[in-house]
């Protein structure tokens, strides 16, 4: 279904840059935006959580454009795929990408081969923030991050799990600065780690966020952003500890460069209605994702400032 | 359980019971479309959903999903082109029978075996998803490693004719399994550079050119024969080759019987998947036949066993999803965005906060077995003159069917080009005779073993004592070396014999083949 929208899309595109060439200024570029459905690429695979805010989000889009928004799943390389494909893309707002703002913040000083850079891509705001953090199970006897510390000391050899390069570099650095020894168990996905959490396997284990969903069996032991988090407000964040290593990401609109400013305007009041649209609410609550908007300035400004911070904890 | 009879009221309307229909029909339908699979099915039909009321939805979703396990045996016994790979083992022997001119036979037992494996798959998940979730939680990766180990005891015995190409085979798929980051350090391997191959090997377009594609090139160079022998089967249609009689029902009960449990309990497990499941049922039935060789040749037992463990993952692999929140499987991770978008947070808070919605899934899901059953009946009578249809007709829709299939998980042209790279070896398999079962096995089974082994160094703490600690891995490292000795004992004991069985099983193959020819 998709494929067929994309190609008359396509057309569409095409019929656009047409227009633009035929005399049309790019200032007024807006009034005729959007020109046909909108093609929104995500970075995961169908079924992630990334995956089901760009679908709500689409959803108000849509309905504030008056086009529809039709999702393209394109993973691969924690997004860096969908990110080229974007680049691509001409810039007049038809095609845009949903993701995680790391693929731009933290996966050059991490991968391999990519080397994205804040000012590569024009942003239409931010909407919902990645409550990472290190997660215990409940009776775990440690509550802090300097209780952990202070345990994991006492119990060399204890095992923590890890499913990104992010992941070993928090405890790389606390086994550094702290000079205990944890075995780091590679884990495949947010499922697994649920599960080696909830299996003992594990003492201590890295969440995206995902561990928020078993309140009863788990808790936040430090929060991994500059914020305190909503779903876990008493829980002190890594910097607050002593550690500065807290790292921000956030779901971004991602469009080419080159993106007239009045078209992300347009596109960054629509994402606003996504902060009290009901349905919307309804969804990132049960999936314990706080909504925390950016507009279209402001989303320039944390792009810049986290893409230096993240550089100077990564590139170590 | 009194929530399930006002669950049963809830879906028992019209308006709800179209749309599990509908799911099951589409699933059925997709499944049975070579290149086209369930994880494709549900991801696709997420956004349709929007507009249902809950029950309805998720409904619909888990009907496509139950439905295109059933339908991918469709395609796996009509055209030897598996619809998706853990149907691979239903190919073996389904697809023999149909040339046969058995295809009628040879559906409906993987449709009853599909069926039973469901339904009863589904009772557990109903009955036993939250103790048996938390008896899941016991399997860690060290245990995970021990039962792979033991898998793989059963599986050696599916590389064909020669046990040396079988083994070359599964090398190369642990080989191709090893492209893409490092899982534990990260490190890019064999990627030559390229962002796609990062994310490893997909298995969707390398199967789909390897099952499909290749076998539709094969075909295409055989057309003269297969056109003659098509004329043949068009006109033999007995009774006998068109119903399951009770002599065979007889021989299948326990088959289904073991497959059903195998499918559930490997659907349990976290990251094993419908693949494994079906494999190891078809292993495990080759393995305690009287006559493992007839395999491979038209054994209605081997339908049976694949496809009653390849449905029975299903259900149960959304055990941990419901009773943990965990996904146990793709589907199931795909269903949990579908699940939140609709209020229903998967997860152990799911059954106190709205146990009525779960009921509700419950019966959808119950009664989406029957409504399989029916769909599957139904449609396959008219499936089965897919067979009559010359195959020069049929190749280059299947072949367009695969190309879609393979792009649209990844929306990117590259999945072409993986699922070209793989038709053409295996074609190169299929005409050198080296098994691409084995070489599915281990793709798939070969970097679980591997990560699983690598977690369980670090949970050790690289002491090998601390094994004494996990004694359901020394359970199963036992089991596996018990099971090694009796198969050697077994060898050692035939040796003369086995030789001249390996040379019969090609002979016996042809003779059947004639049979079926003559029967006209």
């Amino acid at each position: 279904m998709t494929i067929f929208t994309k190609r008359s899309l396509l057309g569409a595109a095409f019929g656009l840059a047409l227009a633009v060439a035929g005399g049309t200024l790019p200032a007024q570029a807006a009034e005729g935006y959007p020109s046909g459905p909108i093609t929104m690429l995500v970075g995961y695979g169908a079924g992630g959580q990334t995956d089901l805010v760009a679908r709500a989000a689409a959803q108000v889009l849509s309905g504030e454009l008056g086009v529809p928004v039709n999702v393209v799943n394109m993973p691969g390389a924690g997004g860096s795929v969908a990110a080229h494909e974007l680049m691509k893309s001409k810039p007049d707002g038809q095609t845009l990408l949903f993701h995680s703002n790391s693929v731009v913040n933290s996966a050059p000083f991490i991968m391999e081969r990519v080397n994205f850079k804040p000012d590569d891509f024009e942003y239409a705001g931010m909407i919902t923030a990645y409550q990472v953090g290190l997660a215990a199970s409940k009776d775990a006897p440690f509550n802090t991050l300097p209780e952990y510390v202070a345990w994991a000391k006492e119990h060399p050899g204890s095992s923590y799990g890890a499913l990104s390069p992010e992941a070993r570099m928090y405890i790389n650095r606390i086994m550094e600065k702290d000079g205990i020894q944890v075995n780091i168990v590679p884990l495949k996905s947010g499922g697994e780690m649920l599960n080696a959490l909830l299996g003992r396997q594990v003492e201590l284990a890295f969440s995206g966020g995902i561990h928020f969903r078993n309140p009863d069996e788990l808790k936040t032991i430090s929060a991994l952003t500059t914020f305190r988090q909503p779903s876990a407000p008493d829980v002190a964040t890594i910097e607050e500890d002593g550690y500065p290593l807290a790292m921000d990401t956030r779901t971004t609109l991602f469009l080419p460069k080159g993106t007239p400013r009045d078209i992300l305007d347009k596109l960054g009041a629509a994402l606003k209605t996504a902060v009290t649209d009901e349905n919307f609410q309804k969804i990132t609550e049960s999936a314990n994702i706080p909504i925390m908007y950016l507009g279209v300035d402001e989303a320039y400004a944390e792009m810049n400032s986290t893409y230096e911070k993240h550089k100077k904890i990564l590139s170590k | 359980m009194e929530h399930l009879a006002q669950g049963f009221l809830d879906v028992l309307t019209p308006a709800t019971m179209f749309w599990v229909a509908a799911g099951v029909t589409i699933g059925y339908v997709l499944g049975a479309i070579p290149g086209l699979g369930k994880a494709t099915g549900v991801a696709v039909s997420i956004p349709l959903t929007f507009y249902l009321q809950p029950v309805a939805a998720l409904g619909m979703l888990i009907g496509i999903a139950k439905g295109s396990a059933a339908g991918s045996a469709v395609s796996a016994i009509l055209l030897n082109t598996p619809g998706e790979p853990s149907s691979a083992p239903t190919a073996l022997d389904g697809y023999p029978l149909a040339r046969q001119g058995k295809a009628q036979k040879a559906l409906k037992m993987g449709l009853f075996a599909s069926v039973i494996g469901d339904f009863v798959s589904t009772v557990i998940l109903i009955v036993l998803a939250a103790p048996l979730a938390r008896y899941a939680l016991l399997i860690g990766p060290v245990e995970l490693c021990a039962i792979l180990l033991f898998s793989l005891t059963f599986i050696g015995g599916l590389s064909g004719g020669s046990m040396l190409k079988g083994l070359i085979a599964a090398c190369l798929g642990i080989f191709f399994a090893t492209i893409g980051l490092e899982s534990e350090t990260f490190v890019p391997r064999l990627t030559f550079g390229l962002l796609e191959l990062d994310d490893g090997i997909s298995l969707v377009p390398m199967a789909i050119g390897m099952l499909a594609v290749a076998e539709m090139i094969v075909q295409a160079g055989n057309l003269k024969k297969l056109d003659v022998e098509t004329q043949a089967i068009s006109d033999s249609s007995t009774r006998e080759d068109n119903i399951v009689t009770g002599a065979e029902w007889r021989r299948c009960a326990p088959v289904i019987a073991r497959g059903t449990l195998v499918g559930s309990l490997i659907g349990i497990l976290p990251g094993l998947g419908a693949s494994v499941g079906s494999f190891l049922s078809y292993g495990m039935t080759q393995r305690l036949s009287k006559t493992p060789e007839k395999y491979g040749t038209g054994m209605i037992e081997g339908v049976a066993a694949a496809e009653s463990a390849d449905n029975a993952v299903v259900p149960s692999s959304l055990v941990p999803l419901f009773a943990l929140g965990i996904p146990g499987s793709v589907i199931a991770a795909i269903l949990i965005a579908a699940f939140i978008l609709h209020g229903l947070t998967p997860g152990p808070l799911m059954f106190q906060q709205q146990p009525r919605l779960v009921a509700d899934i419950y019966a959808a899901m119950l009664c989406a077995s029957f409504i399989m059953l029916a769909i599957g009946y139904t449609c396959q009578s008219i499936f089965a003159k897919i067979i009559r249809v010359p195959m020069r007709l049929v190749i280059p829709g299947v072949l367009l069917l695969c190309c879609v299939g393979s792009y649209m998980e990844t929306s990117s042209i590259f999945s072409i080009y993986v699922m070209l790279f793989f038709a053409l070896f295996g074609y190169l398999a299929r005409k050198l005779d080296f098994s691409f079962v084995t070489f599915l096995i281990g793709f798939v089974i070969g970097p679980k073993l591997e990560f699983s082994f690598r977690q369980s160094l670090q949970l050790l703490n690289h002491d090998p004592a601390n094994l004494m600690k996990h004694p359901i891995a020394i359970a199963f490292i036992v089991l596996t070396a018990a099971t090694l000795w009796w198969l050697g004992g077994r060898k050692r004991v035939q040796g003369p014999s086995a030789a001249g069985d390996g040379g019969a099983v090609p002979a016996t193959d042809i003779a059947q083949h004639r049979k079926g020819g003559s029967q006209t």
